[in-house]
């Protein structure tokens, strides 16, 4: 068989199950968003509503943009934690040696766990009278002592942002390690000899090199961070009332609750666009190189 | 702060900081700072492992220490939680997407690999995107069909959707280890009359094993630890292990020694396949971006 042929029958499979598993319920889900959806009912989607759904979301539906509100301050607090403390322990382990390449190796078994396990260990950690972590921060705070963490809107908040955080801390440091990795070492000796401090080699000369991979990590971790579901169900299931209930939370509340699967719909699509944005500067990244 | 050096210090201090003593100082202070972040990545990890051995008297308790009991183990796979059966549902789900995945996307990382195709970059960047679309607009389409198929509830129906998060990543990664095989031995080959099927047959695919391998555990990983479809499309005959962790929340609370039990039987497996592969896990996960 020519080249030209095999080239793509080879693509064909790969190209079919793609669009059928990904790209055509995408579609089918911008169809349904445009109609009144419920699941109780025997024909489905039944009436066109066009916008109607969409502006019934940002007109009539305060658990919308609360879910909007919550997805939008997660994303926004994981994102820069998750960044900072990474940056700061790839920066601690780079060196490498026995102890650093050592916790290197542990840094992977948070990240095979899967998420809802770790929303399980943390509702476990924080149980008012027997989690560990509830007994610790008791101690170092005392005014947090025998503290319902997960039945206070705003410190559920913050354990969901502690798991995120908990769970994405190992991954971008690993990332980042391979990014400090491929920085030139002669240019921070460099910047040593002329005598710069530490702080103004890893500002001046570290920091700018390793824009790129930040860059990457920032954009997916972002993205994962606005998808994030499994450890918010686990944990808190989006309560006290909705203080946790993330967007994802919100779509599959509405549609397998309440069975409104194409106002449901709508919403996701809403999640979409952002996402789309995000992934088209990821996809920059990627193909630069080339 | 780089002003501090400047400034003269005053007697015994200055002396005391000076060159070697200064620089083992901040050795301990970084090694503790290192030693307190395992810390923290472990004690999850390790709170469950204990609790797992806890009676469900002590695991009520705060100890460290305590008589450690084998019976969590058997009780979860005892009715009415019957963990054998999400057990078996799991190592069926992420083995069977696993077996059609790694083929077809080993197929076309070659092609992708290799050749230049019409609108090649614009397939990358599609099979890209479907990776960051939230599971949550996947599902609904196929909730609805699956409904209509009488597929709800199906170790079928969740494979083929569990090919949804799989596929991108199997064929990310499979491009990345073909495209480090060097061309030479392939285009020798050719010369010598192979056709390019008994190249791929007989060349490309031993020296892309030990990848093909490593794309396999990641994915097998995923597809177990997949949460979200499994949810929305199973509630009794094919749930999952991730799901079976809620049969553990009793109307007396959670059932915490339980729940530490199960939760040993999902990551053991789990850390094990990724201690194996650990070398390639970020590669994976950043599809490319990052290498």
């Amino acid at each position: 068989m020519r080249d030209q042929t095999l080239k793509y029958l080879l693509v064909v499979p790969a190209v079919l199950v793609v669009f059928a598993t990904a790209v055509w319920p995408l579609i089918e889900s911008l169809r349904f968003s445009f109609y009144q959806g419920r699941t109780d009912r025997g024909d489905f989607p039944q009436n066109w509503l066009g916008f109607e759904n969409y502006t019934w979301a940002f007109l009539y539906e305060p658990a919308f943009w609360n879910s909007v509100w919550v997805t939008g301050l997660y994303t926004v607090i994981t994102v820069a934690l998750t960044t900072l403390f990474a940056l700061g322990l790839a920066m601690l382990l780079a060196p490498g040696g026995k102890l650093r390449s050592g916790v290197q190796t542990l840094l992977i078994l948070p990240f095979a766990m899967s998420p809802a396990l770790i929303g399980v260990s943390f509702r476990f950690m924080f149980n008012p009278e027997f989690g560990l972590f509830d007994a610790f921060f008791g101690v170092v705070f005392p005014p947090l002592a025998d503290v319902s963490w997960l039945a206070d809107p705003d410190l559920a908040f913050a354990v969901i942002v502690m798991a995120d955080v908990w769970g994405w801390i190992p991954f971008l440091t690993l990332v980042l390690i391979g990014g400090l990795a491929s920085v030139p070492q002669d240019t921070i000796e460099a910047a040593q000899v002329d005598g710069a401090s530490g702080w103004r080699v890893f500002k001046d000369v570290t920091l700018p090199q390793l824009m790129p991979v930040l860059a990457v990590v920032i954009i997916l971790k972002a993205i994962f961070s606005l998808k994030t579901f499994d450890q918010v169900f686990m944990l808190t299931n989006g309560g006290p009332g909705t203080a946790t209930q993330t967007l994802s939370h919100y779509i599959y509340i509405t549609s397998t609750r309440y069975g409104q699967v194409g106002y449901a719909a709508s919403v996701a699509w809403l999640m979409v666009i952002p996402m789309l944005v995000l992934t088209y500067f990821y996809a920059k990244f990627v193909f630069k190189k080339d | 702060m780089s002003e501090q050096s400047a400034v003269p210090t005053t007697g015994a201090n200055s002396e005391f900081w000076t060159g070697k003593r200064k620089q083992r100082f901040w050795r301990m202070i970084q090694a503790i700072l290192i030693l307190i972040a395992a810390f923290i990545m472990l004690i999850p990890i390790i709170w469950i492992f204990l609790a797992a051995f806890k009676s469900h008297v002590e695991v009520y308790q705060l100890r460290l220490f305590f008589t450690p009991t084998l019976e969590n183990f058997g009780t979860v796979f005892e009715q009415p939680y019957d963990l054998g059966a999400k057990l078996y549902n799991s190592t069926i789900v992420a083995f069977v997407t696993v077996i059609f995945a790694i083929p077809i996307a080993t197929m076309a990382a070659y092609s992708f690999s290799r050749f230049t195709l019409k609108f090649e970059t614009t397939i990358l960047v599609v099979i890209l995107a479907t990776q960051f679309v939230p599971a949550v607009v996947i599902i609904l389409p196929f909730f609805i069909m699956f409904r209509d198929l009488g597929l709800l509830d199906t170790r079928i129906g969740l494979i083929m959707v569990n090919l949804a998060i799989v596929m991108p990543f199997a064929i990310w990664m499979i491009k990345g280890f073909i495209d480090g095989i060097p061309l030479d031995t392939e285009e020798a080959a050719m010369v010598d009359g192979s056709s390019r099927l008994q190249v791929i047959k007989n060349i490309v695919l031993p020296m892309a094993a030990p990848g093909l391998v490593t794309a396999s555990i990641f994915c097998f990983i995923l597809a177990w630890n997949e949460f979200l479809f499994a949810l929305f499309l199973t509630n009794r005959e094919a749930v999952t292990l991730p799901i079976g962790l809620a049969l553990f929340r009793g109307e007396e609370g959670d059932l915490w020694n339980l729940l530490s039990a199960a939760g040993i039987i999902i990551m053991l497996p789990m850390f094990i396949l990724a201690l194996a592969i650990r070398k390639y896990f970020v590669q994976g996960m950043t599809m490319g971006a990052v290498r």
